[in-house]
This record gives C-alpha cells, structure tokens and sequence, in this order.
C-alpha cells in the first residue's frame, strides 16, 4: 500500500472509540433535533407564490406548504431526533430526523437565495446514516467500524471550509486578503439582518489593518483546513479557530452560523477524550489520561 | 491459511458504507471543484465575491397619492420576505407578468406596514459608500424596474 493510499485509507476509515461515536451521534441528532425545533420554519407558509423558487430537491413544489403541514414535519423530525439521542430505532430516527431537516432547510432556502446556514450540518451527518447501530460504550478499543463515521464527516468538513476559501481565491484572488473587501464588508454589514454588535463592524471597517488581518485569518483557516486530517493533534485548535470565525460572523454581521460551530465543535474535539483529561487531572492522576482508549489491533 | 482473528472481523468497514462514502464524496467534490448550486449540493462560494465602495441593491419605494416616496426595508416586512431582494434581482430579464407578480406580491406587504401607499416601486440602487466628515454614508442611484399600483391588487392582496 503506498503512503499515499495508506493515508486516505486512514483519513476516512481510521479508528475511533465506541464512546466518541456514541457523543458525536448524540450530539449531531441534538443538533438536527434543535434545528428542526427551534427554526422559523412555519412563517415561511404564506410566502406568495411570486417569491417562492424552490430548490431543485423541492422542484415539484409550486407554492409553501400549509403551517400546518410544516409543523407536522417539525414535530415529527424533532420527536425522530429525540429518538436517535436516546437510541430508540437508532438509524430510523436519525433518517427521519435527517430527511425532516433536509426538507424544512430546503424550504427556507426555497426564496431565491443560496443558504448554507444549515448544510455543514446536513453534509456531516449524511454518513452517519449508516453508523453501526450495536455500539458496546464498554468497549474501549478504537475500531475501523466506530471509526469511519466520524472520520468521513471530518473529511467532508474540511472539505467545506477548503472550497469556501478555494473560491475566494478563484473569484476574487488574493485581493480577497490584501485589498479593500473586508474594509467594504464590514462597513456595508449584511443583506439580511444586522450586526449584533455593529461597533466591532464599524472599528474593523475603519481599521484597514484589522481588516486586512481578519480577512487573513479567514482565508488561512479555510484554504488550511484540511491539514487537520494530516496533523490530528490540531484539530481542537481549528476547531476553537472556526469557532470563532462563526461567533465573531455573528457580531460583526448578525448571519446564524452557529449549527456550523457546533458541528465543527463536536466532530474535531475528542470529547470523552477531554472528559477523562479533565478526570485525571481532577485526580493529579497524569500518567492514567491516555490510558482508557488501548491500542487498535493491526493498526 | 489461518483465519483472521475475531477482532479483525468485527471490525470491517461495511460495503454499503464505502458506497454511500463514495456517493457523499463524489456530490461534494464536483459542485465543490466547478463552483455551481443545485441546493443541497452547492459550490460554497460564501463572501467569495470581493466587496468594494460600490454595491448594486434591489430596493422598494412606496409612494403615497400625493407621490412622495418612503423607501421600505425588507426588515419590516414579515419573515417570509426578507429574502425578496433576490427574486426582485432576477426582474430585468423577466417577462412582464413576472414583474407584476412579484411587484403585486410585495405590495400587500408593504400595504400592510405603509397604508397610505398607492404605488410600489421596485427599484435597482447603484449605491456607493462615502465617507463624509468621519461618517460613512450610501449615496443612492435608484433605477425602478418596475412599479404596481394598489388599484391593481384588486381582491388579491387583501
């Protein structure tokens, strides 16, 4: 096997523990479970007709479904998700809950604009869809089949922050950085919405220096992500750094990010790892912090 | 040949899931690489395009029967039209019956919030951002596009 094929072997069919895919499972089910509650999905119903243009999974729809119908899949994705957490019919609740979301974010996206608010989440998920259901959270041992589920989304995320970058750089060369756009893009806020806090908008806008930086920082993390793959131990720190970028999006443009923050949180962060971290500290036990996950057989 | 051990065969990755894994990557990659939107597969071109001091905006007027105007943010309509400004972007390349759709469909909006109004002007604004005695202010240059009168709703937009 060469290195090569060795890596992209490992990078999508790599190890992980049971109890980091149970958390991550869990964790993406909450999501899309929060999402379908929580989202103004029901206001969209009387869009008129004129200003509906379905995406081309909802092609067929020539209008907004009734309120009613729309809570119905709300009700009905949340309760799915709600399942998938508790692991009750662990793979049909998460595809229902899955499916659900798909159709109340495509709906939203249904008004002529392109919105990704809601498809990291989406695209991470997607190979849990067929997560191994018999998972034994005794079981200590990093495994191929605990393993691949996390570590294709982890793929697939990278894979999103690089092309978001790899575009700024076609459409707009490095100029994206070096020039006046985050000047300008601050200073003229959001299309839809307003800054939550428009201060930290207008002192970057107004700061070329601050908003040359922040346009380096955004493109750096992006066009860099899929390091992480490569070099695991930096993946918390991405994962904190993009974080940020979609907090700070929050403040300086007011644009709902924060399923993306979420999803990159929970997928590049070893949580049970943390846990016992936390433990043996806890305990001054340092020598007993690695010692839960043992090592892969054959690996 | 010896079998493999137990733990080897637990532990295979299911072909069903190599499948859905190649499926999933080949839907990403290729819009991914090209740079094209059909939602849910997408190009993730976001912010991609360079801002500067000039910005092309679709905006609304309202005019009263005495024909002055108040420009109306999309922001005081109800949700379901904030998104207006990109169905408002598509209008110079439509025909006239998607014009007056689209203008009548925002008209009983804007009714709703500026009861005075008697005619809606959609509107392209090539607006530029200047800087005046430490302000920033948007110049305005608005073009209409289209205009619909409240005559013209009729019952509709009640």
């Amino acid at each position: 096997m060469t290195r090569v094929r060795r890596w992209v072997d490992d990078a999508l069919w790599g190890p992980e523990t049971a109890s980091r895919l149970l958390i991550v499972y869990a964790g993406l089910s909450a999501l899309i479970g929060l999402r379908i509650a929580l989202g103004s999905y029901r206001q969209l119903s009387d869009t008129p007709p004129a200003l509906v243009d379905p995406v081309p999974i909802l092609g067929w729809l020539e209008r907004m479904p009734s309120a009613e119908v729309i809570v119905g899949i709300q009700i009905v994705g949340a309760l799915a998700a709600l399942a998938a957490v508790l692991r009750r019919r662990p793979r049909l609740a998460f595809a229902v809950a899955w499916l659900c979301y798909l159709v109340l974010a495509g709906l939203r996206g249904s008004r002529g604009k392109v919105l990704h608010n809601d498809l990291l989440l989406l695209w991470a998920s997607a190979p849990f869809l067929l997560a191994p259901v018999m998972v034994d959270a005794r079981d200590r041992v990093a495994r191929r089949r605990y393993g691949w589920p996390i570590r294709v989304a982890m793929v697939i995320t990278a894979l999103v922050y690089f092309f978001a970058g790899y575009h700024k750089l076609r459409r707009s060369g490095i100029d994206w950085v070096l020039g006046d756009n985050m000047r300008y893009l601050m200073l003229w806020g959001p299309s839809i919405g307003e800054a939550q806090w428009g201060g930290l908008a207008q002192w970057v806008g107004e700061h070329l220096w601050a908003a040359r930086a922040s346009g380096a920082f955004i493109l750096g993390l992006e066009i860099s992500f899929p390091v992480v793959l490569v070099v695991r131990r930096l993946q918390a720190w991405y994962a904190l750094a993009a974080v940020f970028l979609h907090v700070t999006t929050w403040l300086v443009l007011g644009l709902d990010y924060w399923a993306w923050a979420a999803t990159v949180a929970l997928l590049f962060i070893d949580w049970p790892a943390v846990v016992r971290r936390v433990r043996s500290l806890a305990r001054g036990d340092l020598a007993a912090r690695d010692a839960a996950t043992l090592p892969v057989p054959g690996a | 040949m010896s079998a493999a051990p137990p733990d080897v065969d637990r532990d295979a990755v299911p072909r069903s899931a190599r499948w859905l894994v190649g499926t999933l990557l080949v839907l990403l990659l290729v819009p991914g690489l090209v740079g094209f939107d059909a939602w849910p597969l997408t190009g993730w071109r976001l912010f991609s395009l360079a801002r500067d001091e000039t910005q092309t905006l679709w905006v609304l007027e309202a005019v009263d029967g005495g024909g002055s105007p108040r420009r109306v943010d999309l922001e005081e309509l109800p949700l379901r039209y904030r998104h207006a400004e990109w169905p408002m972007a598509d209008l110079p390349g439509a025909s006239t019956a998607r014009r007056q759709a689209v203008c009548e469909a925002l008209l009983a909006a804007v009714v709703d919030v500026e009861p005075a109004t008697a005619e809606l002007r959609i509107a392209r604004d090539a607006a530029r951002l200047e800087e005046r005695d430490g302000e920033w202010t948007v110049v305005d240059d608005l073009e209409v596009v289209h205009a619909c009168q409240t005559d013209d709703l009729g019952g509709a937009g009640a």
